[in-house]
């Protein structure tokens, strides 16, 4: 599944498939299923290079029946456009169990990749990539959604990251949703990778985001704590055929009722996954501290700066204004960053999460994050296609 | 009045006209090199053919009608002319030759060797079986085991093609041409002599490889020193190249190396000094293609030359028949825990099938060894490589496309209903 793209299950999505009486097209929502509470699952989109000229390349066939040949846990899928890749753990329980899921994956498509003379990149976007020349990969719904959506579709040949946080009922997962949404500015600076887009710097530290923006139903989930009440918008939202299933709304966390978690979905790929696995850790120790110590409501009012929020994360990333929803204080998003993970730092104990939490301090610290990085590559070398050569160096656990 | 004499009458009337200008070769060349352009545009525009069909088309029409700007065997500027262009491509395919791959995938290797051997053996037989002498069968057999880079890499830009087949398609290519031009180019100087030891043979392929070595090391070490203080994506680091390579090509086949083979190895050099991805392609663009242009042209004028009857028909069909069948058998057998797939390796083999200028270069050097072998090895030699320039083209595209890895679709630009809007 794409970072944000809609992803009917059913064949018939467009409008002209869908009964004609709106009464006949409502769907029921799926019930809420149990998970443990702070479960984790990651997701991570992953680009397919060559070693020649470092431009993404049509390998994501060849790479899954190789990876196929391997035991491994979690599972490995095609993506939108064939240069793509999608990895994802099985259910863990703490930052360290993502890394230790993590790891062999890792060690089995550097394998698989150099069998096949290419390379494994994390990051948001490709720099230089041209996005008319990427392939829709075969098969049926992929090539359904690239007529709907036409360009859109290459160009969304993006790379995010996606955490799921299991809650312990529906209700809760409400709660959690809403009270994560304050944190989204944290969880895009943390993992911004993508400031170049076809071959330009674009002064954003996650650009990839704003492709997001393109496709119907982005944003931010309607504000509701009750299940009931969102069952009923869901049915609201089918009868009127522009939603067939909760995959056809790609905010920025949506609740996932066949897993009982919520899906965080703004993160970049980040260059290597150990980062990706502290990010984990970030998000399982702030479930720990919201189920825990139930430290905020959160309103509709909190959603009166989150675009604004949300932008200054996106171009400026550890650098941003941070907006408080509650008190309407400005400050450093790096402060306010800071001052959270302080808070979480008895939960990150229990969760054993401490190493993570502690390289995500020394990197907002040092004031850096992978978009930093690309952008100091690019400094020196003065050619994108070093920059991700060298990302490609970093995936493999080489490079500075 | 036959033909012959009407452009001869021609030429002489003009060449009285053009006197004072830069002579009548130089007008007749840039006609030629224009029509071929608009040949290869036409081709690709109105038939979906890759665009060294329409180059060789024209090529062939001025050979078969008598054009004598490329006289066989080849010597002198067409000579140096075809050897630049070839080492242009081979210097640009050394650099893609991934050296780690083959660590990680040794059965790449096992692929690569296998289908050569195959092919030289493959074809050998098949020449044998037809009564052709051993000193004219092995000739032929070398240069059937080469795989034109450089139709194959014009056929990749036209169907801007990206992809495992077509990658491994350029590798194999590169490899098997890098075995034909030791082998070959040694082989040419034992010709008229008969070595009788192990050592005898080996002496003049560790001579060509040795000599091409120095001068391919010497050009890496050159633009290894150039890329410490010039930006790879610098027009003048372009430029840069393209002379160093050319003086290179100079050097080597004076004293006595193969310039492609040189250039080869240069690249490949190169590449272990500076793993950094090349930059240059682009800013070589047209100098670059008009240069292969005019050694696609060069390659059909020299092949067209050939005495075509049905006995050499039949040869030449049989040889190139046995030689794609070896290629794909070779590609195919060492295909398990290569990290393809059954369909991907056949595709392989049928995008390795076109010939030209390094087997013109190959055959060449053993006609100038021998002019009497020489024109047997002609007979079948410069049909087999007409031929397979323009089908070998039309076979790798075909190849590309069947396994998806072009990014245009196979239609007629003319007629094609997605537009590719240009700036």
């Amino acid at each position: 599944m794409t970072t944000a793209m809609p992803l009917p299950d059913s064949d018939d999505f467009r409008s002209a498939a869908l009964p004609a009486d709106p009464a006949s097209r409502v769907v029921k929502l799926e019930p809420f299923n149990r998970s443990e509470a702070l479960s984790l699952g990651v997701e991570l989109e992953l680009q397919l290079v060559n070693t020649h000229d470092y431009d993404l390349a049509p390998y994501a066939e060849d790479m899954l029946r190789l990876m196929a040949q391997t035991p491994l846990p979690g599972s490995v899928v095609p993506e939108m456009t064939s240069s793509m890749i999608e990895i994802s753990t099985d259910i863990c329980h703490s930052a360290q169990d993502v890394i230790t899921q993590l790891s062999p994956i890792r060690e089995a498509l550097i394998r698989n990749a150099d069998k096949l003379n290419i390379a494994v990149v994390g990051g948001g976007t490709h720099a230089f990539q041209q996005w008319h020349e990427r392939r829709i990969y075969d098969k049926p719904r992929f090539r359904e959604l690239s007529e709907l959506y036409g360009y859109l579709s290459k160009q969304f040949t993006i790379f995010g990251q996606h955490v799921h946080i299991g809650c312990p009922d529906a209700d809760s997962a409400l709660l959690m949703l809403h009270r994560m949404s304050r944190y989204i500015p944290h969880f895009i600076a943390l993992s911004a990778s993508s400031p170049f887009v076809q071959g330009q710097d674009t002064q954003f530290d996650s650009a990839r985001l704003n492709s997001v923006f393109a496709f119907p139903l982005s944003g931010r989930a309607p504000f509701t704590l009750s299940w009931k009440e969102f069952e009923a918008y869901f049915e609201r939202m089918t009868r009127t055929g522009v939603v067939r299933s909760m995959k056809d709304f790609y905010w920025d966390i949506r609740p996932k009722p066949e897993f009982g978690t919520i899906e965080i979905r703004v993160f970049d790929t980040p260059l290597t996954v150990e980062r990706a696995a502290a990010l984990a850790g970030y998000v399982q120790s702030l479930a720990a501290w919201f189920l825990q110590e139930q430290p905020f409501e959160p309103t509709e009012d909190d959603y009166l700066v989150y675009t604004y929020n949300r932008f200054q994360a996106c171009r400026f990333g550890l650098d941003a204004v941070y907006v408080d929803p509650a008190s309407g204080q400005h400050m450093p998003l790096r402060d306010h960053i800071l001052m959270t993970m302080t808070q979480l730092e008895w939960h990150s104990e229990a969760l054993n999460a401490t190493q993570a939490l502690g390289e995500l301090r020394t990197s907002v610290e040092a004031n850096r994050n992978d978009a930093r990085w690309l952008r100091e590559k690019q400094g020196k070398e003065r050619l994108l296609a070093e920059v991700v050569r060298q990302a490609a160096l970093r995936f493999r656990g080489g490079g500075a | 009045m036959n033909l012959t004499n009407l452009i001869n009458d021609l030429l002489g009337f003009w060449s009285e006209w053009l006197r004072p200008s830069a002579g009548l070769p130089t007008v007749l060349w840039s006609l030629l090199l224009a029509a071929a352009a608009a040949s290869g545009h036409l081709v690709q525009r109105y038939l979906g053919l890759p665009k060294v069909v329409g180059y060789s088309m024209v090529g062939a029409v001025a050979g078969l009608a008598g054009f004598e700007g490329a006289i066989w065997p080849l010597r002198g500027i067409s000579l140096f002319l075809l050897e630049l262009g070839a080492a242009v491509v081979l210097f640009e395919a050394g650099g893609r030759l991934p050296l780690r791959w083959f660590r990680h995938n040794p059965m790449v290797l096992v692929q690569s060797l296998l289908e050569a051997t195959l092919t030289y053996f493959g074809v050998f037989w098949m020449l044998q079986l037809l009564g052709l002498p051993d000193p004219v069968a092995n000739p032929i057999a070398l240069m059937a085991i080469v795989a034109s880079p450089a139709v194959l890499s014009r056929v990749i830009i036209d169907t801007r093609a990206s992809g495992p087949v077509t990658e491994r398609a350029m590798t194999l290519a590169t490899l098997n041409t890098f075995y034909a031009l030791t082998l070959g180019y040694a082989q040419a100087g034992l010709i008229e002599r008969a070595p009788q030891t192990l050592l005898q043979k080996l002496y003049p392929v560790a001579v060509v490889l040795g000599l091409s070595f120095v001068v391919g090391a010497i050009l890496a070490l050159a633009l290894r020193t150039a890329l410490r203080f010039m930006s790879p994506t610098s027009e003048n680091t372009s430029i840069l190249l393209l002379a160093l390579i050319a003086a290179a090509s100079a050097l080597t086949a004076h004293v006595g190396g193969s310039a492609p083979l040189a250039a080869l190895i240069g690249g490949v050099l190169l590449k272990t000094l500076n793993p950094k991805p090349w930059a240059w392609q682009r800013q070589l663009g047209t100098a670059s293609s008009l240069l292969t242009m005019l050694m696609f042209v060069l390659v059909s004028i020299v092949a067209a030359q050939a005495d075509w009857t049905l006995p050499v028909a039949s040869v030449v069909l049989a040889v190139i028949g046995i030689r794609l069948f070896a290629k794909i058998a070779g590609v195919a057998i060492a295909n398990p825990g290569s990290g393809a797939s059954w369909n991907q390796a056949f595709w392989v083999g049928c995008a390795m099938s076109p010939l030209s200028s390094i087997a013109l270069l190959i055959a060449s050097n053993f006609t100038t060894a021998s002019p009497l072998l020489g024109t047997m090895i002609t007979q079948v030699a410069l049909p087999s490589i007409l031929l397979m320039e323009v089908m070998g083209a039309v076979l790798a595209t075909v190849a590309i496309h069947a396994v998806g890895e072009s990014s245009v679709p196979w239609t007629p630009q003319a007629f094609s209903t997605t537009e590719d809007t240009q700036r």
